[in-house]
Parts: C-alpha cells; sequence; structure tokens
C-alpha cells in the first residue's frame, strides 16, 4: 500500500510538472501520460519554456480601430497576444502566417450581448461553453470575436474551453421604471443606505489610524450588490427607454456618482445632454421603432438619429441588433448574424463611420471591462482580429478570416456556410477588394458607395504610414 | 379548346413584350430641354451621380435631372439648364428611381386584410380600406420607396383586388391612387390552408375551388358577357390586370406557375418563392414565370449541404429576368425595402441587378414601366436623392419627389427613417 | 506442431473439470478434448487461419492452429464451411437487468449486485453470439461499478469474470458534471490527507513501540464491503492486519502500516488514482470531452470513453490534436478505448454521411462496438450494423476487434476472452459465412467449452 500510494504521488507530481505549461506541453515528442520520471519532466519543461508561438498576418491594410489606418502592414503576434504591428517586421522563423494582400484587418467584433454562439449553454461558461457548436462558426463569420454572455464575457474561442471566459460579473440589473415607483423607490434607498455607509466608512478608516478603539461601521441594511455598484466594482444595467425613466436614472447616477448602461434608451435623443452629464453608457438598437406618446407635447418615439444625437452628447453608444440570436428562418438583416449591419442604420442617422466601428468594438469591450485586451488593434491587447473582403460595414464584406489568440478559428473557405458565394480567388489574393463583381457600366455600379465612406474614414491617414519601425504606437 | 387558345395567346404576348422590352416607349422618348412657359412648373436637380437605371444601365456623374410638369424632361450628363427652371445643385447626392414595392400589407391599419368566409372572393377590393398617406405610407417614402402595390392578406385563396398606389406623404386617395384595381392578389400554399373552413381545406380543394372560377371568367370572356363579381377576374383573364400570387416552397411555387403562368395564361407574378422554392428555379425560369422574391431571403433548412443560400441569387444562377424583391410589409419594414436588395447581394446576388430589383423590374412585370421604375424621360419624376449606394443602409435618404413634388425632405421634416 | 500434439494427448487423461458446472447448455457434448475443424478462423488477435483446427478441454483452447492432425479418440467436429470468430463482447450493456437509475453521486454502488442469473435476455443474448458483458448500473452522474460477466450460471459468482471492471462516470457540458468530478478528487484528496496523518501517527507510535490499542484501532475498519474483494491490491483484507506481527523481524522492507479504509463514496476514486481502477465516461459532444479534460485537470486517472452518437455528432472535432489544432489531447492521441453504436452519422447540417467510428480508429481510439439500442432486436442484427460500417469503408480487422478483443481489453478481461488464443476460453461462434455477409448465419455459439446455442454432433 505504501509503495501504491508512492507511485500515485510520483505520477502527480510528474502530471503537475507536464500540465503546468498546457498549450506548449503536446509540441515535439509529447510522450504518452505515463511519463513518470520527473527528470524528463524537467526537460520538457525548459523546452516549454523556450517555445513561443508567433503568428502574422502579412500585407493587410490594418484598421487598428482606433482611427488609424495602415496600408499593406504587417501585424505580429507572439502567443496569442500583439506584438507589433508595422512595416518590414522582423517574423521569426516557424511563424504561421496569412498572406492579407489586398484584404483588411479590424479588431474582431465585440458582441455586446449575443444568444446561442456559447452553444445552448448559459451561466457559468467556463462549464458549458460548446466550442464547436455552429452558431459560434456563424458568430465568427460575422466577424465577432467576443461577445457578452449572461452578466460576463467571453470570447468565441474555437476548439477549446479553456480562457475563454475574460470576465464573470460586470452588470448587476436595475429596474428604474415608471409602472413600478415603489421600486424606485426601494432603489433610492439603498442607494442611500450604500452611499452613507460608504461615507462613514471612509471616515473609520481614516480615524482610526488614530483611535484604535472605533467600531467599524456595520453593514447591516446596506445591500451588497448597490455597494459593489457605487465602488465600482460592478456596473449598474438598466434596461429603460421613456425619457423620464432615462432622466431618473441620469439624475440617480450623478446624485450617488456612478455611471450606469442602459440599454434601450430609444428616447435617450430627446435628453441626450442629461445622459452624456451623468456619464451614461448607452447600448442602443438604431432600428429600434417605438412610436410618440401623442399625449405628450414633448419630443418623443424612436429617432434613427438617437445613437448620433447621444454620441455627440458624450455617452458612449454599443449598438447591438434587433435579434441577439442566430436566426436562419431567412428574414435577413436584423440578428446577430449581421451585427455590423446594425451600425450603418447609426450612420444614416448621423453617426460617423468611426463612432459606428467603435460601437461594436471598443465601446462595448469598455463597457464589458476588457478593453485592456480586446476591442482594438494595439500592441499588448489579444491578438484577436478579423479579415476582410471590404469595409467591415458595407453590406457585401464577409470575414474571410477569425483570428482568437492568434489562432486562425475560422476560414470562409473551409466551412460550408458562406465558401460558395463569391469564393476566394486562390493566392494572390485580389488586388483591390470590391465586395462586388464588373457592372454592366463601372459608373453605374452603386456597390462604389462604399468606397465613399472610405475616402471620408481615410482622410490624410497618408501621413499615419510609417514607413519603418517595428513598433506601431499605442493608443491612450 | 378556350384554355389553349389563352394560353398560346398569353405566351405570344408575354414573348412580345420581352422583346419590345428595350425600345419601350419611356426611352425611345426623347428629351425635352425647351424653356419653360409661363404657368409651367420645372426644376432642375444637378446631382453627384444620376444612376437611371435605364435599358442600358446608364448612369451619369455628375447629372442633371429636368423635371416639367411632374415628368422627367431630361436625365442625363450635367449641361445647360433651359430658362424657367428652379436649379437645385446637390453636388453631395446620388439620384436614383423611386422604388417600387409588389407587395406590401401597409395601405391601412392592419386590420382589414381578409375577409374571411369564402375562399374566394373575386369580388372585394382594398381600396374601401385604403388610408393614403398613414404613417406606414410616409416611412416608405422616407426609405426611398414610392409606388406600392396594396394587396389584402393571404388568408383566403383569392382576397381581392389591390391598388397601385404612390407613397405620397399628405395626399388624398385620388392623388395618390395611380391604378384601382391594380392587380389581383391570390395565396396558394401554406397561409391559406391555415383558417380554411370545411370547403377547401387541402391544396387539391383549394385550386380546384380557384379553377370554377377561372373557368368561369373565362368563359364569360369567350361570350362576351359579365357579372360585378367577376368583372375584375375577367380583366385578370384578359390579361388587363397583372396578378400576384403567394406562394413558396418547392411544392407551391411550380404549382402556382402552373395554374396561373401556363394554364390561365395570366400575367402572373410570383410573390414570396422561398424556403427551397428555388431549388425549381430552373424550371420557372424555363416557364418564363415573373419571380417577386421575399420577405425570406436566404434558405438554410432545406438546401442541407450547411450553405446558406442567398434565394434571389439562386434565380439569377437559373437565368431569372426581372426578378424583383419585397418586404411584404410589415414583414420587414416597408422602408427597407432597400435591405431586401442589400442582403440579396450579400449572399450572392449582384448589386446592380438588385437595385433593378427594386425599381424598374417590379415595375415592368406589373406594367407600370411607362411611368415609373427608372429615371427616363416622359416618366413621373419619382426621385429620390441619397448620399450614396441605394442599397447601403449607410445612405441617408435626403429628399424624396413623387410626380416632381417634394413629398420627404430631411432637413424640412425631419429624419423620419 | 509435435508439442501440440503432445499436449492433445495428455489432456485425454483429464476428464473432471467440467463435471462440477451446471451450465445449462442447449447442447453439450460429453466432457473430455474436442477437436472443432472449421473452414476458417478469425482469430482476431493474429489474423486469419485458414482449415483451423482448434482444441479445447476444461473450458479453454488448448491449440489453434491451420490443419492440426487429431489424435485418435479425440472427437473431432468437422465443419469445411464454417468460420468461428471469438464470442462477442458487449462492455457497455443493462442487458437483463431492470432496475431504475440511481443517485447522481453513487460510486460504491455495483451493477453486479442486480444481476439476475435466470434473466430470458441473457440466455437470448448468447444465441447472438455474445459470451461477455460488461454491465453497468443505470442513473446519471456518476452512478457505479460495472462488473464483467459471462450471460450464463446458477449464480452471481458464477457469472462474474471482474468485479469492478470499471466506474460509470456521465459527463455533460454542466457544471453540476465537473463539479462532482472535482468534488469527488477532493474527497479523495481529504482522503489521502488523512492515510497521511495515519502513517505520521502510526510511525510515531512505532517507535515509542507498539501499543494495543493501534491494533485495535486498526482492525475496525476491516469489516469491509465484500463487493471490493475482487479488487486486486484493494485495502487490507482480513489478515492484513495479522502482517505486522509476522513480517515484524522484516522491520522496514514491508512495514506493516495498515491504511484507513476510504469511505465509500470515495473508494473508487482513491482505486483510480492508483490505477486499480478505470473510468468510462460517457459523452454526447466533442464539447463534454474537453469539459471532461477540464474536469480532471491534472488526474492522471485510466478512463476510457463512451460515446453517445446521434445523427450529427460532432465528435470528429476531437479525434485527434493535430486536425484542429486543439489545445488539448484528442480522442485518438489517448489510444483510449471508445465505445460506441455501429452507426453512420451526418456532418452537422449537412447530408454528408460519415463514418464517426472509422474515423475513430484512424486516430487511434480502440473502438469498441454496442448494439445501437440495448435490446434484443439489436443485439440479434448486430453483426449486421457493424457490417454497415465495414461496407461504408472501415476494415473488417477493426471492425472484429470492436467486437471482441477491444471491449475484452476494456473490461479487463483480454486475459480470458476476446480472441481466439492458447489459454483462453473457449468461448466461439460459429457462422456459414463470412461475419459481414448478410447472408451469414450464426450456426452455434460455445461458452467454455460447452455449445450453449446450436444443434451441433460431431
Amino acid at each position: 500500500m505504501i509503495q501504491l500510494d508512492l507511485t500515485r504521488r510520483l505520477a502527480l507530481v510528474a502530471a503537475l510538472a507536464v500540465t503546468a505549461f498546457p498549450a506548449t506541453a503536446q509540441e515535439g515528442e509529447k510522450p504518452a501520460e505515463s511519463k513518470e520520471k520527473s527528470e524528463e519532466s524537467k526537460d520538457g519543461e525548459k523546452k516549454k519554456e523556450e517555445v513561443e508561438h508567433w503568428f502574422a498576418i502579412q500585407n493587410g491594410d490594418v484598421y487598428t480601430g482606433t482611427g488609424e489606418v495602415l496600408r499593406g502592414a504587417t501585424l505580429l503576434a507572439k502567443n496569442g497576444k500583439i506584438h507589433s504591428i508595422g512595416y518590414d517586421l522582423y517574423i521569426p522563423p516557424d511563424t504561421k502566417t496569412v498572406d492579407a494582400k489586398g484584404y483588411r484587418l479590424y479588431p474582431g467584433l465585440v458582441a455586446i450581448s449575443s444568444q446561442g454562439l456559447l452553444g445552448n449553454s448559459s451561466g457559468d461558461f467556463d462549464d458549458t461553453i460548446d466550442p464547436f457548436n455552429y452558431r459560434m462558426v456563424l458568430g465568427l463569420a460575422t466577424g465577432i470575436t467576443t461577445t457578452g454572455a449572461g452578466s460576463g464575457a467571453v470570447k468565441l474561442k474555437r476548439f477549446s474551453v479553456d480562457g475563454a471566459v475574460v470576465n464573470e460579473k460586470i452588470f448587476s440589473s436595475f429596474s428604474w421604471s415608471n409602472s413600478n415607483p415603489r421600486g424606485k423607490g426601494e432603489l433610492h434607498e439603498k442607494l442611500v443606505a450604500a452611499a452613507n455607509f460608504q461615507r462613514e466608512y471612509r471616515e473609520w478608516q481614516r480615524k482610526v489610524k488614530d483611535d484604535k478603539t472605533l467600531v467599524e461601521p456595520t453593514k447591516r441594511g446596506v445591500d451588497n450588490t448597490v455597494l459593489a455598484v457605487l465602488q465600482g466594482e460592478q456596473t449598474a444595467k438598466f434596461v429603460a427607454n421613456d425619457r423620464d425613466e432615462l432622466l431618473g436614472i441620469a439624475r440617480l447616477a450623478q446624485e450617488f456618482n456612478f455611471r450606469p448602461v442602459i440599454e434601450g434608451c430609444q428616447e435617450g435623443w430627446t435628453i441626450a445632454d442629461e445622459l452624456g452629464r451623468a456619464g451614461v453608457r448607452a447600448i442602443v438598437t438604431p432600428r429600434d421603432r417605438r412610436p410618440k406618446d401623442e399625449r405628450q407635447a414633448l419630443a418623443g418615439g424612436a429617432s434613427i438619429e438617437n445613437a448620433a444625437i447621444l454620441h455627440k452628447a458624450g455617452v458612449a453608444i454599443a449598438i447591438t441588433p434587433a435579434t441577439e440570436g442566430v436566426d436562419l428562418g431567412g428574414l435577413v438583416g436584423r440578428d446577430i448574424m449581421h451585427l455590423p449591419l446594425e451600425p450603418g442604420f447609426a450612420v444614416r442617422g448621423g453617426l460617423s463611420e468611426r463612432a459606428a466601428l467603435e460601437s461594436i468594438t471598443i465601446v462595448p469591450a469598455r463597457i464589458l471591462g476588457i478593453a485592456h485586451r480586446v476591442g482594438s488593434l494595439e500592441v499588448g491587447k489579444d491578438c484577436d482580429v478579423i479579415i476582410t473582403d471590404g469595409d467591415v460595414l458595407h453590406y457585401k464584406t464577409f470575414v474571410q478570416w477569425a483570428v482568437v489568440d492568434g489562432k486562425v478559428v475560422y476560414d470562409k473557405e473551409k466551412e460550408l456556410f458562406f465558401a460558395h458565394i463569391r469564393p476566394r480567388p486562390e493566392a494572390p489574393a485580389p488586388k483591390k477588394v470590391d465586395a462586388g463583381e464588373t457592372p454592366p457600366n463601372p459608373d453605374a455600379k452603386p456597390a462604389d458607395a462604399e468606397k465613399e465612406g472610405e475616402k471620408k474614414e481615410e482622410g490624410g491617414d497618408d501621413a499615419k504610414k510609417k514607413g519603418e519601425g517595428d513598433e506601431k504606437k499605442k493608443d491612450g | 379548346m378556350n384554355t389553349a387558345r389563352t394560353m398560346s395567346t398569353g405566351l405570344a404576348v408575354a414573348l412580345l413584350a420581352s422583346a419590345a422590352g428595350l425600345s419601350s416607349c419611356a426611352s425611345s422618348r426623347s428629351a425635352d430641354l425647351s424653356e419653360l412657359g409661363p404657368g409651367e412648373e420645372g426644376v432642375a436637380i444637378r446631382c453627384g451621380r444620376v444612376l437611371t437605371v435605364d435599358a442600358e444601365d446608364n448612369s451619369y456623374s455628375p447629372g442633371l435631372i429636368l423635371v416639367r410638369n411632374g415628368r422627367i424632361a431630361y436625365a442625363g450628363p450635367d449641361r445647360h439648364v433651359p430658362a424657367g427652371y428652379a436649379i437645385e445643385e446637390q453636388p453631395e447626392l446620388w439620384a436614383a428611381p423611386g422604388m417600387v414595392e409588389l407587395h406590401a400589407h401597409v395601405l391601412c391599419s392592419g386590420v382589414d386584410i381578409n375577409d374571411m368566409v369564402l375562399p374566394v372572393n373575386a369580388e372585394l377590393r382594398v381600396s374601401a380600406g385604403m388610408v393614403p398617406s398613414n404613417p406606414a405610407i410616409r416611412l416608405a417614402c422616407a426609405g426611398g420607396v414610392t409606388t406600392l402595390f396594396g394587396i389584402p392578406g393571404s388568408g383566403t385563396s383569392l382576397g381581392g383586388f389591390g391598388i397601385v398606389f404612390k407613397a405620397k406623404t399628405h395626399a388624398t386617395y385620388d392623388e395618390a391612387v395611380v391604378r384601382d384595381p391594380g392587380g389581383m392578389k391570390v395565396a396558394q400554399s401554406y397561409n391559406p390552408e391555415r383558417r380554411s373552413g370545411d370547403l377547401g381545406a387541402t391544396r387539391a380543394g383549394l385550386s380546384w375551388i380557384l379553377e370554377q372560377y377561372n373557368e368561369e371568367a373565362r368563359a364569360m370572356n369567350a361570350a362576351g358577357t359579365s357579372t360585378p363579381a367577376l368583372e375584375n377576374l375577367q380583366k385578370v383573364h384578359s390579361r388587363e390586370l397583372p396578378v400576384l400570387i403567394h406562394s413558396a416552397g418547392s411544392d407551391g411555387y411550380p404549382a402556382a406557375a402552373r395554374m396561373w403562368q401556363i394554364q390561365n395564361g395570366t400575367r402572373a407574378v410570383l410573390s414570396h418563392g422561398c424556403f427551397d422554392a428555388h431549388l425549381t428555379a430552373p424550371w420557372l425560369v424555363k416557364m418564363g414565370a415573373s419571380l417577386n422574391v421575399g420577405p425570406r431571403e436566404i434558405d438554410f433548412s432545406s438546401t442541407r449541404d450547411g450553405r446558406i443560400t442567398g434565394v434571389a441569387a439562386r434565380y439569377l444562377e437559373a437565368g431569372a429576368r426581372d426578378l424583383s424583391l419585397n418586404t411584404d410589409s410589415p414583414v420587414v419594414p416597408q422602408e427597407e425595402l432597400f435591405l431586401q436588395g442589400a442582403v440579396a447581394a450579400r449572399y450572392g446576388a449582384d448589386s446592380y441587378t438588385m437595385l433593378r430589383a427594386v425599381t424598374i423590374a417590379p415595375a415592368r412585370v406589373f406594367g407600370l414601366d411607362d411611368r415609373v421604375g427608372s429615371l427616363e424621360v416622359g416618366k413621373d419624376a419619382d426621385i429620390v436623392l441619397r448620399t450614396g449606394d441605394p442599397l447601403d443602409p449607410r445612405s441617408r435618404v435626403e429628399r424624396v419627389y413623387i410626380d416632381g413634388r417634394v413629398e420627404y425632405d430631411r432637413r424640412h421634416d425631419g429624419q423620419w427613417f | 506442431m509435435l508439442r501440440s500434439h503432445s499436449i492433445l494427448f495428455g489432456a485425454l487423461g483429464a476428464l473432471t473439470a467440467l463435471a462440477g458446472e451446471s451450465l445449462a447448455a442447449s447442447t453439450s457434448l460429453a466432457g473430455g478434448p474436442l477437436a472443432i475443424r472449421v473452414g476458417r478462423a478469425e482469430t482476431v488477435a493474429k489474423g486469419v487461419i485458414e482449415h483451423a483446427v482448434i482444441l479445447v478441454e476444461d473450458g479453454k483452447i488448448v491449440t489453434i492452429g491451420e490443419d492440426l492432425p487429431v489424435e485418435r479418440g479425440i472427437t473431432v467436429i468437422d465443419r469445411p464451411n464454417w468460420t468461428v470468430m471469438p464470442g462477442l463482447v458487449s462492455s457497455y450493456t443493462r442487458i437483463g437487468m431492470d432496475s431504475e437509475g440511481g443517485d447522481d453521486m453513487s460510486p460504491d454502488v455495483k451493477a453486479s449486485t442486480e444481476i439476475f442469473p435466470k434473466s430470458r435476455d441473457l440466455r437470448k443474448v448468447v444465441e447472438y453470439g455474445v459470451t461477455t458483458l460488461g454491465i453497468y448500473p443505470a442513473g446519471n452522474g456518476i452512478p457505479g461499478l460495472a462488473a464483467a460477466i459471462r450471460p450464463r450460471g446458477d449464480t452471481v459468482e458464477e457469472m462474474v469474470l471482474k468485479d469492478p471492471a470499471y466506474l460509470k462516470i456521465v459527463m455533460r457540458s454542466d457544471s453540476a458534471s465537473k463539479k462532482r468530478v472535482r468534488d469527488a478528487f477532493a474527497k479523495a484528496d481529504e482522503y489521502d490527507e488523512k492515510v497521511k496523518k495515519a502513517r505520521e501517527k502510526w510511525d510515531k507510535d512505532k517507535d515509542s513501540k507498539k501499543g494495543k490499542k493501534e491494533e485495535k484501532k486498526e482492525e475496525k475498519p476491516e469489516e469491509k464491503k465484500p463487493g471490493m474483494a475482487g479488487v486486486e491490491g484493494q485495502g487490507p483484507g482480513p489478515d492484513a492486519a495479522e502482517e505486522p506481527k509476522a513480517d515484524a523481524k522484516a522491520e522496514k522492507a514491508a512495514d506493516g502500516f495498515v491504511p484507513p479504509i476510504p469511505d465509500d463514496k470515495v473508494r473508487a476514486f482513491v482505486e483510480m488514482r492508483a490505477k486499480k481502477l478505470r473510468a468510462l465516461v460517457t459523452l454526447t459532444s466533442a464539447a463534454d470531452w474537453l469539459h471532461w479534460l477540464d474536469a480532471i485537470g491534472k488526474e492522471t486517472i485510466g478512463f476510457d470513453v463512451r460515446l453517445v452518437l446521434n445523427q450529427e455528432s460532432d465528435y470528429f472535432y476531437v479525434l485527434d490534436k493535430k486536425t484542429y489544432d486543439l489545445e488539448a489531447d484528442g480522442i485518438g492521441d489517448r489510444k483510449i478505448h471508445a465505445v460506441v453504436e455501429p452507426l453512420l452519422t451526418y456532418t452537422p447540417n449537412t447530408r454528408r454521411v460519415r463514418n464517426l467510428p472509422m474515423e475513430l480508429a484512424k486516430a487511434g481510439a480502440k473502438v469498441c462496438f454496442t448494439p445501437r439500442f440495448d435490446d434484443l432486436v439489436n443485439y440479434k442484427a448486430w453483426l449486421g450494423h457493424v457490417a454497415e460500417l465495414v461496407g461504408a469503408g472501415m476494415t473488417r480487422d477493426v471492425a472484429l476487434r470492436a467486437l471482441t478483443l477491444n471491449p475484452a481489453e476494456m473490461l479487463g478481461v483480454a486475459d480470458r476472452v476476446g480472441s481466439l488464443e492458447k489459454g483462453k476460453d473457449a468461448n466461439f461462434v460459429f457462422l456459414d459465412g463470412d461475419p459481414f455477409q448478410p447472408a451469414t448465419r450464426i450456426q452455434a455459439v460455445m461458452l467454455d467449452g460447452r455449445f450453449v446455442f446450436g444443434e451441433v454432433d460431431p
């Protein structure tokens, strides 16, 4: 028995050593699980430490998502993080590369919310994610590499259940509804109690240094969730559309000094300045319909200009489609699979192209508390990149490759869903990518419109082209 | 006998129509560049690009459109504007013809859709329920849709007769309506089967009842007689009026083509064509059927090879001509007709063809191409000015002219959509 | 050849063994060695032998070879048109058992306690060529321990070949499944800690001179579960406590420390860590595989998988590490057994047919077939269903192995059954043609040297 016990322990030690570096452990001559000699695994350990995973996307036009464009540049990633973006980069041997000549690189899109992309799971995504389900493929085909899920954020990391969850608990949901005045009163009371406790606690913290006899203020009667919001540990999320309700939330935010996220926000445009001053962040659907309440004298109802007006007033805008799941029933253009179309309607309402792109990249990343990792192409961030055959907001553009953590997890040509639609020409990639086909009269081609948008967006980006240098700037 | 005759003439007429298509009335008219006389109204719109959507797909950048007394007097490259015209300078904007929708349920509040007692209602007309310039129609205008075929629902086999009208924003019935009755609405497959009573619970039953009426109408046409109840159905059989048929699926779509296109030789437009109906595309094209696709633009479930199939693209690949798109509004909001074109293009169709599919193609198959569907001399001045590609959601509609009048102006009215 | 000859001869004398057996065979020949001559033998372990002769005695294969001469006096069954193969092994079944599912966490439940030797179904499956069964306890979660049995016998003891054969674990992509596994190993950790402390105490007490107290303490847990007795190296047997006395002189060589008996719920996991027990993990999707690996984390236990197949199973994603550049091992990389139904499936969302069992075998997994459904109808059609996969590209060798030797290995009884080799149990299926030809019928079945199905006269 003793001996057996010992061998088991040895085996455990060996196992520990092997699994300490899971990503790289399997490279080279990875023996069967029965390796028991600790020396051997130590050898392996050294090797593992040396192994670096390099990945490069070359010759593409890099749209960093921070307003800059680098034409024909290279993005280099090391162990899943962006190592450098620029020209004439040194590409280490054994780097996996994708030639994106003629294509564009964008940061992977961030869906502020979605349904079904992670499989049939809901909650506990670490334990329930299905990284093989087809909706995840469709999500990646849409360009989405990270999604809000439940009250957290999860990456569409295919083929792996490890490390997909990037933020577990972001939101606490609250209600502030005209139809529930009592609920409003209760929430206000909770906020008062939590704010009082916060103040007393700070005071106690200050004074206790001099007077050790002071008793720590009690948390009794203080709502923990509300306190977490006031302490900035969690984000208060409301679903509200009425002007009155929105104003109420804005006042709460100012009174108690927190930055709420408001989903819906349909009448936000009528009180955009108030919301902006309160630091509100909004999740909007530009095509939302809501008739004006004709009994009200003031402006009301939904407006296609909502996002643009809110943005102008300083409200951070994340955009979500009307249907947050994948809809393959045939009615096209309003589900999560068409996420990039939705900001187009905000542009229609006056939002800038750049803010429109940000509404499905960096802004949702910020709201989800993961902007340090995703949402733009910057050195040090996760290498979550989509490679498209055109302007990502254009209706004909397809994602050709999606990359998560420096690994190609979607290739349009290799999945059945869209491979048959405008198949990718074999290398070399097309010189000028323009999602359309030759029209009878080139002048008459409506698809040209995308170029117009392009011009606006890229104005003067020549100056931004860096001829040389390995490193790309960091954006604040 | 009777059937055979109707059929052969029907085909002959169809052939003639398509042959004559290129040299049809509008494009052959020559521009009127004379000065405006006293009392005449005229506006000259000079814009960054003019997409005429004419037979040659001409576009001009910059371009000029002269609107005279509600009609287009000139559409072409920029030139000297004759005296008397008010000049509109819009160098940033694109001009395109107002869009045409053949499958709209927005002419009233939505409750006046079907009379559900009898399966065939050849005597009914929707004009009684029409609310001109209702909010949905105004929104349609703001989305660039200017001509619509407003129809009864699909709850019964023959719902009645619809009207063709313009999406004017402040109009009376008479000002808005172009043709009443504008065409007939038939529904086959799925919907009419849902709420049928004892009579005609199956496709066989419903088809039989329809054919009874068809035969009666044909017989009356042959005899030169008429009754008020069948008067309009007779016009369908004499090809004076088109018929729009709701049908879908690889079973229902060709069945509708057989009944209306082949057996009855009517001016049939097959609407929807969703689900797996595209599997029958080559056959439909061979029959010369006019297809009006939507609101479902992709098919996934039935093809079963993991492909997301763009339905319009499949019909085009099979050689479909004058393919048009619909929204089945409010299934897809009426103002988003352009988006139907955009997504059809996304899933494999050509963008420009999809622009035609929401402008000239539906006008043509419904016999409206002498008035709408393209920017050509002599046609109604239904012009939409946008900030770019008509199919791109980002392109904002700045102004809509219908019959030469500004019906919607974003700066003046505020942005409705 | 000569040697086997002499063995044949010597065997003549030993006629006793079968007398005590009370197998109810439909046809049984008088005891004594028996030679069977058939047109073809699928040995599974060593390929095909044409014109094979098998000598059987005492229920075992004495020898097998091509055209061996047979001594006079030995009964010979001569069937030149027959093919013989090892008795089929069904490693994952509940045929003949009818209890409902058990507790979510009952790793101590033993399926063998449910065996009903008179079960008609068990008698019937023999006719379909099945001579070894792995029966598992019903239920989800971790329902308990399976046993390897022969389908004939008057008592459970007579029937059991190995008990426990494996621990059944059902893994789903949910928190509860993973928590169950993690908690179980955490409990095993606690037990380890207990052992460690007991050991320290024991060492201390030993140093300060062994007192009678300890011995008494150690003796108590000896009233262990009788069911676990079959496990080799299991906790101390009744005489374990005696050992210290007996080996007292030896001192350090084998000190007499007796570890505490693990709790019933923990025992199986302790056994697994000690590599004395394997798990059979039921999965229903590729994701379940990754979640399972995630759940066991650093544990180095041995396990096999039961892959439930349905029309659009997606295991092809996790066959090997390479194809989809997985961060974890694929099923094939682990070289483990994979229990599957003989079923063709589709690539999801398509009508592209896949032969997943074949793909599993190609990736390195040891495929074990289970009938499509666990009922007599599907047992009867079992060979035919496997034949469909052979028709769809699976090699005959892989298919045969998946019905015999692989499941025998998985059950830990490959030393006795699963192939036609010298010394193994005489479990045979006699067919009138190739096992995977549709017209082929089972003509006779032999179990432990006795014909249990088929009219066979010398």
